[in-house]
């Protein structure tokens, strides 16, 4: 019988130390096969997680450090999936925090089994990802961008918005106009006017 | 200020605090530190004022107002300067105001060491304080406005706190004119004294023994109120509108099971301040809401507007604000019932369309046999019922001034009549300006005098306002048509919902080509789209033809000036002269405290209220009772029946219920917490720092007296975790950073995002970009994920996980929620460290623990990281809304807008430019893309 390849597939490796863990019920759209791993979860050749439990770690406060060490450095990522299943969770936060920083590790909070798998799920399916969509997106229409343009200052809102530029054809003349002139577009008040006439006119940099 | 004050302090002062109860307020004031909460409409700024001319006067002070707004600024510098001049006090130096724009770091420290009083925003005081730039114990005394929002972790709590620990002599005192804040919470009069560091509260409400005794003596304003009944299809569209706003307050409580939404029903919703009671019970789970959650909450506030314009705007402004509000509205391709607002599918919301347009026109059964044209509009125009009444009113004035002239009085003649905005107080002019021009039409004057003739009628305003609405419309279904294009091809490749209404009528297909697709419906009424929500309506061009013959300009019309919206002020001296004020009628909005000043200017005799607003009674009944020879009768109109009436008799009540509980809480209150919080720093603690106890591996026994060291960005002081860091007694070193918020130690930086921020910075890029600076000069940069204080600590949304296929897949990367998002930062950089915090208070122990063992950060290295060489820290600091705006332009990327921004100065600036000059600074293609943006003329056919 032919084993699977190592690692190189397209599914989550799992140690069996997680034998009986729910959130492997929860992992549904990305496959899993049990693997003897270093750390509990195998999420690409560079990308590892070790999962706690908060309510283990207040009863065995050294396991993770334990499992941490025995990482041995390998690894670029090294996450910590800790699930928040316990009410008073500041002490271990606190403490979790300080050991990211110490111990080179990157903590993800998850408030539930599903949650926990859908991060499992996500690393391992970003595996390969480019990261445009976290760059900022450009590309929307016309409209969207207007209405995102002139809905910045915050008493405006989507309506005024496609009020201000039917009354003057163009957002330039919209930019240009004067107050008075833009009072008198329905739905815009003074409040409105005053914001819209700052934003527009109020200097880029904060100089002298 | 005519009537001079009897109270005279120390110094030889003018006062104009003409009430019992005002000078007694004064005197106590004088004597001991106190919050004091009035009444709106007592005059507290007046109050104040007074006060702060009796220390200005006095000379060689330095005094800091906090919290002021800019226009309580401007009327607080004009009254001191106004009293300085009445008692002749050479020492007075007036108000200083200090915000950023204006004055330099070097600019202020001068201006504080001159001293005088100064009203300072409060981002800039605290950072300040902490520089040293204006020491605490400098400062003579503070002035705290608007008390009612010091909470614990605000930024006027911590000036205070500063202010406090190093200078316990000078006085302070908080001013309040809104009692609601301090009825919330658990004990939250005696929590907001100690946020303010006061131990005696005075509490002024109109009710009190002493107000009332001043208020209701002989000198009482007259008040006349006037019921004015709606119309019937004004009544029909508030009902309508009612029924939306349950139907969504429904779907609501159906979205968000769990939360606790008892007081969300129909009667609150009336209430001014309802969408901020659903806003504040959804805040702790605004990230985890869905979306249709959040655009229900939208349409609440939409269609609440709605239940104030149907009673503020005439029928045609309203119908023209329906169709805006309509297009905004208009469902986007494919869009299915579930992506809609829900709204826009009820009966009601047809009612809303339909009857507000009958209001301005209305289709009659033309005997005409062509079959092809059966309908045809003609003006309707419903007056506001109120219109008549004003004129009523007016005539009864006249009438009054005819019969009875010249009583003894020192008032003037004339006619004050207030409302809400400038919108109103447009439509009042117009309306006054033409009640009695008749757009007389054809036949009719030869054949018959009308009795009604001469009755002032709004009809020449209204013919005028459908004129221009109707040419606006024709523009707007060519702007909607170019903006929403998309929606409109949408609209109009499904089947033609006329068809279904309108058999037998000529071929429609032709007609709909007319007009590029946009004509949908019939003057029946709006039709409904495939998937139920009503189509936005056009009228066709004939009926529009028509509906212009009718209102056509007649010769009388001609003759009426037009309108003159913006005016240069060219050729003052031609154009322009005083009037007498004795035969004036004068429009105002109300402006909170500034109508005071109003009344004392005008001395009018009359004054008609078009809208109800109870601080103004207040006013009014002070400035009758300050003057003995004024008289003043108070016109009061209102909707029976309507929202306007409910609001105000709601926040009468509120204020009384506030106050109530107030006074109960004050009687009760256990006492007095010291004024000594954080004092002094514990010397035992002090004590252990100078120890290292952790002595972990190395053996570096290193003893510190420094205290723990953070430095901040000043933009960050916004936010409360600086002060709750102070509060740990930790030393806050505010700078002008580049990279990261917080610089904990010379290798940790920390950059802060709170959910929303988070949300919004990965959807624009910006945490991108500040990662990357951050691991440029940062050994360990971190990320912390700040959690409010009373919100969930949770990033699950409602709805279940769906587990599938799709959701995950690595084409749509990042393209769904915060998780995802969070997971590519983390793969982008794998040794980005992410805190978690719960709230502010948990980040201030995070940090403390970060920083054991650390070194302590050099100030100067972190303003200098992320800087070139050559550039000032001081030029880089940008205003946050502008800059937004610049980055949502197409063409503009966060690698350009930097030059951008150094090289232009607004946006005004921007939007101007051409291609040829934004080239040098963007490139030609984004250069072509940014002013494409600003030029697209939407009249134009595409």
């Amino acid at each position: 019988q032919a084993l699977p390849a190592r690692g190189s597939g397209s599914s989550i490796l799992v140690s069996p130390r997680q034998k009986g863990n729910p959130v492997l019920a929860c992992l549904k759209s990305v496959a899993w096969e049990y693997s003897d791993i270093l750390a509990d979860y195998g999420l690409g050749a560079t990308t590892c997680a070790l999962f706690l439990s908060l309510k283990y770690h207040r009863l065995h406060p050294e396991y993770i450090y334990t499992r941490i060490r025995n990482l041995q450095g390998k690894y670029n990522l090294r996450i910590v999936l800790a699930l928040v299943d316990i009410p008073n969770h500041e002490d271990a936060l606190r403490e979790l925090s300080k050991t990211s920083l110490v111990n080179n590790v990157t903590v993800i909070l998850a408030w539930s089994a599903a949650e926990a798998a859908r991060y499992l799920e996500l690393y391992k399916s970003y595996e390969h990802a480019g990261f445009a969509a976290i760059r900022g997106q450009q590309a929307s229409g016309y409209a969207e961008r207007l209405v995102e343009f002139v809905t910045v200052p915050r008493t405006i809102n989507k309506t005024d918005a496609v009020a201000l530029v039917s009354s003057f054809g163009s957002l330039r003349h919209a930019v240009n106009a004067e107050p008075e002139q833009i009072g008198v577009v329905g739905g815009w008040g003074e409040k409105k006017v005053r914001a819209w006439c700052k934003a527009v006119e109020e200097p880029f940099r904060v100089r002298k | 200020m005519s009537a001079a004050g009897t109270a005279q302090p120390a110094q030889q002062v003018k006062l104009s605090l003409p009430l019992v109860y005002q000078q007694e307020l004064f005197q106590e004031l004088r004597k001991e530190d106190e919050l004091v909460v009035l009444a709106r409409g007592l005059g507290l700024i007046r109050l104040i004022t007074n006060l702060l001319h009796s220390y200005d006067a006095a000379g060689n002070n330095l005094i800091v107002v906090v919290g002021a707004e800019d226009r309580e600024n401007a009327w607080i510098g004009e009254a001191l300067a106004e009293h300085a001049a009445m008692s002749m006090s050479s020492r007075a130096r007036g108000l200083t105001v200090v915000n950023t724009d204006f004055t330099s770091v070097a600019a202020r420290e001068k201006m504080y060491a001159a001293g005088g009083i100064f009203s300072i925003t409060s981002r800039i005081l605290v950072v300040d304080m902490l520089t040293g730039l204006l020491s605490p114990e400098t400062i003579t005394g503070m002035v705290v406005l608007h008390a009612d929002r010091a909470a614990a972790t605000s930024l006027e709590a911590f000036i205070l706190r500063i202010y406090r620990q190093k200078n316990k002599v000078g006085f302070l005192k908080a001013f309040s004119d809104n009692p609601d804040p301090f009825t919330t919470g658990f004990s939250p009069l005696a929590t907001m004294m100690r946020n303010l560091f006061l131990r005696k509260a005075s509490l002024w409400p109109r009710f009190h023994v002493h107000v009332a005794q001043a208020l209701e003596g002989k000198k009482k304003a007259e008040v006349i109120e006037l019921e004015v009944p709606m119309t019937d299809s004004m009544r029909e569209i508030q009902n309508a509108v009612m029924e939306c706003v349950e139907v969504s307050i429904q779907e609501l409580k159906k979205a968000n099971t769990g939360l606790e939404m008892d007081d969300w029903n129909l009667d609150s919703a009336l209430l001014k301040n309802f969408d901020m009671i659903v806003r504040r019970q959804l805040d702790p789970n605004w990230h985890r809401v869905s979306w249709k959650t959040k655009q229900i909450v939208n349409d609440l506030t939409v269609l609440r507007g709605m239940l104030q314009s149907i009673l503020a705007l005439d029928a045609v402004s309203f119908l023209q604000q329906l169709d805006t509000i309509h297009a905004a509205h208009s469902p986007a391709p494919g869009s299915t019932r579930q992506t809609q607002s829900p709204w826009l599918f009820l009966d009601a919301a047809q009612t809303i369309f339909n009857t507000a347009k009958r209001r301005v026109y209305s289709s009659n059964q033309r005997p005409n046999l062509d079959s092809t044209n059966i309908d045809a509009l003609r003006p309707v125009l419903e007056e506001q019922p109120k219109w008549a009444v004003l004129a009523d009113v007016l005539e009864e004035i006249d009438r009054d001034l005819y019969f009875e002239p010249a009583a003894r009085d020192d008032s003037n003649g004339t006619i004050l009549i207030m409302c809400s905005d400038a919108n109103t107080c447009r439509q009042l002019r117009d309306y006054l300006q033409t009640m009695h021009v008749k757009p007389r039409t054809e036949q009719k004057v030869e054949e018959f005098h009308d009795p009604d003739e001469d009755k002032p009628s709004a009809s020449f305003m209204m013919r005028r306002k459908l004129r221009n609405y109707l040419k606006w419309k024709r523009e707007f279904a060519q702007v909607s048509a170019n903006l929403f294009s998309e929606n409109q091809k949408a609209i109009t490749g499904a089947v033609d919902p006329r068809l279904r209404q309108s058999k037998g009528r000529g071929p429609p297909t032709k007609r709909r080509r007319v007009r590029g697709g946009g004509v949908v419906g019939a003057g029946a009424g709006p039709g409904r789209l495939d998937n139920g929500s009503i189509a936005q309506y056009f009228e066709k061009p004939d009926e529009v033809a028509e509906l212009m013959a009718e209102v056509q300009i007649t010769e009388e019309e001609t003759k009426q000036k037009e309108d003159i919206v913006a005016d240069p002020l060219e050729d003052m001296d031609d154009y322009y002269r005083l009037y007498e004020m004795q035969d004036l009628v004068v429009i105002h909005a109300y402006e909170g405290d500034l109508d005071e000043h109003i009344l004392e200017e005008i001395k009018p005799k009359y004054i008609i209220m078009y809208e109800p607003d109870a601080s103004f009674i207040r006013r009014v009944e002070v400035y009758r009772s300050s003057h003995n020879d004024r008289n003043v009768r108070v016109y009061f109109l209102y909707y029976g029946g309507s929202v306007e009436e409910q609001r105000y008799l709601s926040t009468v009540r509120r204020e009384k219920d506030a106050f109530t509980r107030l006074i109960k809480e004050r009687a009760s209150m256990s006492l007095v917490m010291t004024v000594d919080a954080h004092g002094a720093e514990d010397p035992q603690e002090a004590f252990l720092r100078t120890i290292n106890t952790r002595i972990a591996g190395g053996g570096r026994l290193a003893a510190t007296a420094q205290p723990p060291r953070v430095v901040v960005d000043v933009r960050e002081f916004r936010s409360s975790l600086p002060s709750l860091l102070h509060g740990r007694s930790m030393v806050i070193v505010p700078c002008m950073l580049t990279v990261g918020d917080y610089i904990l130690s010379p290798g940790v930086c920390v950059e802060r995002k709170s959910v929303s921020d988070l949300i919004s910075s990965f959807k624009d890029g910006r945490l991108y970009g500040q990662c990357e600076a951050m691991f440029q000069h940062y050994r360990s940069p971190m990320l912390l994920i700040e959690f409010d204080q009373n919100k969930s600590f949770t990033l699950e949304p409602f709805a279940d996980f769906s587990g599938s296929l799709a959701s995950v897949s690595a084409a749509h990367a990042g393209a769904g929620d915060l998780q995802g998002k969070i997971v590519l930062l983390t793969l982008a950089f794998p040794k980005l460290r992410v805190i978690w915090s719960s709230s502010p208070y948990e980040t201030a122990e995070i940090f403390e623990r970060l920083k054991a063992q650390e070194e302590e950060p050099d100030p100067i290295a972190a303003v200098r990281a992320g800087l070139d060489a050559d550039t000032q820290a001081e030029d880089r600091v940008f205003s946050a809304e502008p800059r937004d705006m610049l980055a949502a332009v197409p063409g503009v990327t966060p690698k350009n807008i930097t030059s951008l921004v150094l090289q232009t100065e607004n946006i005004k600036e921007v939007a101007n430019m051409t291609v040829a000059e934004l080239d040098p600074l963007v490139g030609k293609e984004a250069a072509g893309r940014i002013c494409g943006f600003f030029a697209k003329d939407l009249l134009e056919d595409e």
